[in-house]
């Protein structure tokens, strides 16, 4: 009988046994990707025998849940193509490593988070560094340098005091749950990596950033969150900025994303609190993204990286493919039913929160994603159509991958929020006081 | 009675009939999902009925108490009010259903735009039977995609630009509803209205909004400022009211649905916190300004436009801002009936210019220009009795109210408000009047009579009945009209203003149709001719816009810039 205490391990070690089998699997591209979506839903029926069998469930239970549903969606509708192999096996390497963090506690914790800013620093390097003929952009260095110094503040974490202790793993936690400036690893990685790794990390390195800060809050001090309050301000206001210019869709997506996540930044450290709606929040951002992400990709595996303002119209040539995405752009607005609308708004009626001025930026910043959204949808479904271009609306799996993720997204907007009281955290004592802007 | 609820659930029904089957059965699709609207509009007069011998209907599927924890607490409140709304809504759509599947049927997006019609309509009956505060604003926000995508039409890129631009500037006003409402949790810890209002009352907020200069804000002030925004948005006020006039390229049947049932919403929405609004002389004073701004611009603005569907959408604009101004002045049911009123008629009018703009381009000459109407003679007796209708009778009302009634006319503003507006309502129409040359001047004369006792029969009988109807309580409505009341100097100072203006309109109009000519000093001419250009370019509000996101883009590129 297994006892307790190893079934997360069990859990964590699935999608690394179905990553070891892969390479035997290499040369055949439609087996191996079955392998890979046998393991990943391995790993979610093990999630769901977890839950069964912890009698309370702990911290991060929701993204348990989470995580391989978003690995198996983006996935799902992957082209079989041979340069999609090595995004497939980190996909399962990145979601064991992704499981281990939310399971693990103390140094183990540690370890596994720098060994996974160190996977992320060699894939920026191997798919933006090392194959590049035409120089390297400065962004992609500035990202690599953020998940150095993350990577750093991981190992520093282990032997430093603990005061210092708990300024670097709040490094570690701003370059996963993105917080400016330490903000271009999670813009290098969006942008940068093949295959279904962005629209799969999209949701994972907030989800594990989300889970570290919460075991890191009751140590912060006042004047660090004030910090980090500002800071993530800043964030959302210089996120929103970019994602207006950007011509691109992955550098708009990647800035509408910090922006969305910095809101979350703002909101935990000027509350002090993480309740479950924030968590929705949290889940449904990424899961949008990872929507978005995937339907530009599979535009891309059609056309190419092309500007998104290279082509249009394509509610007639791609109906299926223009209704998700008009869908999800909603929802990554946060348009009802939506996971996003239900997430923000619940945390804004959480008791924990006081309206202040800097509500007013956040406002603006929430105005803004309809802006961004809304323009780069437009073009793309109902701007000028491109006759010279052949169409082909989306594959089945395509199309499957999508839907489930709105569905989800739906079911995230539509379900009351104490399903998710896991991953809640009530205000500590110490840093809960709040100067009140008003008197009654 | 709590099925009476499905009602807004049944153009659901008509969306999935007409967008789903085969394109080739279209017609019959849209024959069968004319069925579910007809019986929402009974179901809505059903409702009427029993919600007026009864009382209100509550069906609620969460508790209150523990809200928060709910991502949608959905729950509906059929009161009078809501009532009055479905029946306004499911009839102007059923009219409009039926009329659009003769007059759109070879359109391309002939089912969608079907569907996405039976979609607004539930959304907006859901809309005005909601429960509470999260509820109504959910609606809000779809309805601000769905007229999004109501002002779409594809291959139009004027018109993509426009529901492009609607869209935002509705965002804009979403945003300050949304802020409002977090406030109003914030403060008194509830979105049902009832509760919300009762606690508003009990427990007086002062916001601090800048405590090293002393700063502050009554809490019922901040959020039903915050509230207007989105009343503002949604009803196209100064300085919102832009994205009107831009949707206007899109098929006239969605113009009457717009027109007629989704501007309305912003005159709704106060209605429906009335007793909020009731709480915040300061707002109301705010609401009255901008509704009255909204008016006087969307009016003039009508006058300068050469384009049929341009003007209907001014003048649209200028009602929406006589409505406002209405509920500014604690007039809330007469807002009410105002909408109606206007809902009807300019459905109406768009439903019926679709049909001018085909007929003028296939005729050149249409519409004809009767020169020998305008030439016509002048009739003592039409200026008489306009003199006596507009400007003796009233007065002699005035002085039988004041005087034989014994009605304290100087200490309320209230009857005041309503004895101006049956004056300043029944001499437009009469003045109108005056241009009818050719008829005979009995005839005109008797128009001009029955004119000022329609007029006066509307308003003192049917909008006081109406206002009973929706406020039975007596204490509240003057309640509102106290909160509402403007200082009494300047009071006194508008309805100067306006008696003088209305009896210059008089002297002007008798002396130019009697041929004398009057000494504009050119400079004025000048002036004249410069506001004629301003206001027909709408003031450039839009390009002021425009230039606003063009700097904002702006300074991002210097940010990127500068960053990279």
């Amino acid at each position: 009988m297994m006892r307790v205490w190893m079934m997360p391990w069990v859990v964590v070690a699935i999608p690394f046994i179905g990553a070891a089998f892969t390479p035997l699997l290499w040369t055949s591209l439609y087996r191996m990707k079955s392998l890979v979506l046998s393991a990943v839903a391995v790993t979610l029926l093990a999630v769901t025998g977890l839950s069964w069998a912890l009698n309370e469930p702990f911290d991060g239970m929701p993204f348990m849940w989470l995580l391989p549903l978003a690995a198996f969606f983006s996935l799902l509708g992957q082209p079989l193509h041979q340069d999609n192999r090595a995004a497939w096996l980190m996909t399962l390497i990145l979601l064991g490593s992704g499981l281990g963090i939310l399971t693990a506690q103390g140094p183990i914790r540690h370890i596994l988070l720098a060994a996974l800013l160190g996977v992320l620093c060699w894939l920026i390097y191997r798919h933006q560094v090392y194959h590049r003929q035409n120089g390297v952009r400065a962004d992609v260095w500035r990202g690599l340098g953020s998940y150095a110094v993350g990577l750093a503040s991981a190992v520093l974490a282990l032997v430093l005091p603990a005061s210092l202790s708990s300024v670097a793993n709040l490094i570690v936690c701003a370059t996963l749950l993105p917080l400016f400036p330490l903000h271009s690893g999670f813009i290098a990685v969006l942008t940068g990596l093949p295959g279904n790794l962005p629209a799969f990390l999209v949701l994972l390195l907030p989800a594990l950033g989300f889970h570290s800060l919460l075991l890191l809050l009751p140590n912060l001090t006042v004047t660090i969150l004030h910090t980090a309050a500002l800071l993530a301000l800043a964030g959302a206001s210089y996120g929103s900025l970019r994602a207006l210019i950007q011509p691109r869709a992955l550098p708009r997506l990647s800035y509408g994303g910090l922006a969305f996540f910095s809101v979350l930044w703002w909101y935990v450290a000027d509350t002090t609190t993480a309740p479950s709606q924030a968590v929705v929040y949290l889940s449904a951002v990424g899961l949008a993204m990872s929507g978005l992400l995937l339907a530009w990709y599979s535009l891309r595996a059609r056309y190419g990286d092309i500007d998104a303002r290279a082509f249009g119209g394509l509610v007639y040539s791609m109906p299926r493919f223009s209704t998700l995405l008009v869908l999800l752009a909603l929802a990554a607005l946060g348009m009802p039913p939506f996971g996003v609308f239900s997430g923000f708004m619940g945390m804004l009626l959480n008791p924990a929160f006081t309206p202040s001025g800097s509500f007013a930026v956040i406002m603006i910043v929430w105005f803004c994603a309809s802006w961004y959204f809304m323009d780069w949808v437009q073009e793309l479904v109902f701007g000028r159509p491109r006759s010279d271009i052949r169409h082909e609306d989306l594959r089945r799996t395509e199309w499957a991958s999508l839907f489930m993720l709105l569905l989800l997204l739906l079911v995230l907007g539509t379900a009351p929020s104490r399903l998710f009281q896991a991953g809640a955290v009530t205000p500590p004592a110490s840093v809960a006081s709040q100067s009140v802007t008003w008197t009654r | 009675m709590a099925f009476l609820v499905l009602v807004a659930l049944l153009p659901l029904l008509t969306a999935f009939i007409v967008m789903t089957g085969d394109r080739a059965d279209q017609e019959q699709n849209a024959k069968a999902g004319a069925l579910p609207v007809i019986a929402a509009f009974f179901g809505s007069v059903v409702a009427l009925v029993l919600v007026s011998l009864n009382g209100p209907i509550s069906v609620r599927l969460y508790d209150p108490d523990a809200v928060s924890n709910l991502a949608f607490p959905i729950g509906f409140y059929i009161d009078r009010l809501s009532a009055v709304m479905m029946v306004l809504i499911t009839g102007v759509t059923t009219l409009i259903y039926r009329y659009s599947t003769g007059y759109m049927y070879q359109d391309r997006g002939f089912r969608r735009y079907l569907g996405i019609l039976a979609l607004t309509t539930s959304v907006l009956l859901c809309m005005v039977s909601s429960a509470n505060l999260v509820m109504l604003f959910v609606f809000w926000q779809m309805l601000s995609y769905l007229l999004f995508l109501l002002a779409h039409n594809h291959g139009h890129p004027a018109t993509l630009a426009g529901a492009v631009n609607t869209f935002t500037l509705l965002r804009v006003s979403d945003v300050g509803f949304l802020a409002g409402i977090i406030l109003a949790y914030s403060l008194y810890g509830t979105f049902e209205f009832q509760t919300l209002f009762i606690r508003a009352a009990e427990n007086p907020v002062t916001l601090a909004l800048w405590p090293a200069l002393g700063w502050e804000m009554n809490g019922v002030t901040a959020v039903t400022l915050l509230i207007f925004i989105g009343a503002m948005g949604k009803s196209a006020q100064f300085p919102i009211h832009t994205w009107l006039p831009r949707s206007l390229y899109a098929p006239t049947p969605i113009h009457a649905l717009l027109h007629a049932g989704i501007i309305n919403a912003g005159g709704f929405l106060l209605n429906r916190l009335a007793p909020l609004y009731g709480q915040s002389s300061t707002t109301l004073h705010v609401v009255f300004i901008i509704g009255m701004f909204t008016a006087i611009l969307g009016a003039t603005m009508m006058l300068t436009q050469n384009d049929i569907k341009k003007t209907l959408g001014f003048s649209t604009i200028g009602q929406m801002g006589y409505m406002i101004m209405e509920c500014g002045l604690g007039a809330f049911s007469l807002a009410v009936f105002h909408l109606i009123a206007h809902g009807l008629f300019k459905a109406t009018v768009f439903l019926n210019c679709g049909n001018v703009i085909h007929k003028a381009r296939q005729e050149p000459s249409f519409p004809q220009i009767d020169r020998e109407t305008e030439a016509g003679k002048l009739s003592n007796l039409t200026w008489s009795t306009g003199f006596v209708t507009t400007l003796l009778l009233p007065l002699v009302i005035l002085l039988v109210t004041h005087g034989v009634l014994h009605i304290p006319l100087l200490e309320s503003q209230g009857t005041v408000i309503f004895l101006f507006f049956i004056w300043v309502t029944s001499a437009q129409a009469i003045l109108s009047l005056t241009r009818i040359r050719a008829v005979a001047s009995w005839k005109v004369s008797a128009a001009m009579l029955s004119t000022l006792l329609l007029v006066v029969f509307t308003y003192l009988f049917a909008v006081e009945s109406f206002t009973h109807f929706l406020y039975p309580d007596p204490a509240e409505v003057a309640s509102y009209f106290k909160a509402a009341a403007l200082p009494g100097r300047l009071f006194d100072i508008l309805v100067a203003c306006t008696t003088l203006l209305i009896v210059l309109s008089w002297f002007y109009l008798y002396a130019h149709a009697h041929g004398r000519i009057f000494h504009i000093p050119a400079s004025i001419e000048s002036l004249l001719a410069h506001l004629y250009v301003l206001f027909m370019n709408r003031l450039y509000i839009d390009l002021l816009y425009l230039k606003m996101g063009r700097m904002v883009l702006l300074i991002a590129h210097r940010l990127e810039k500068r960053m990279s």
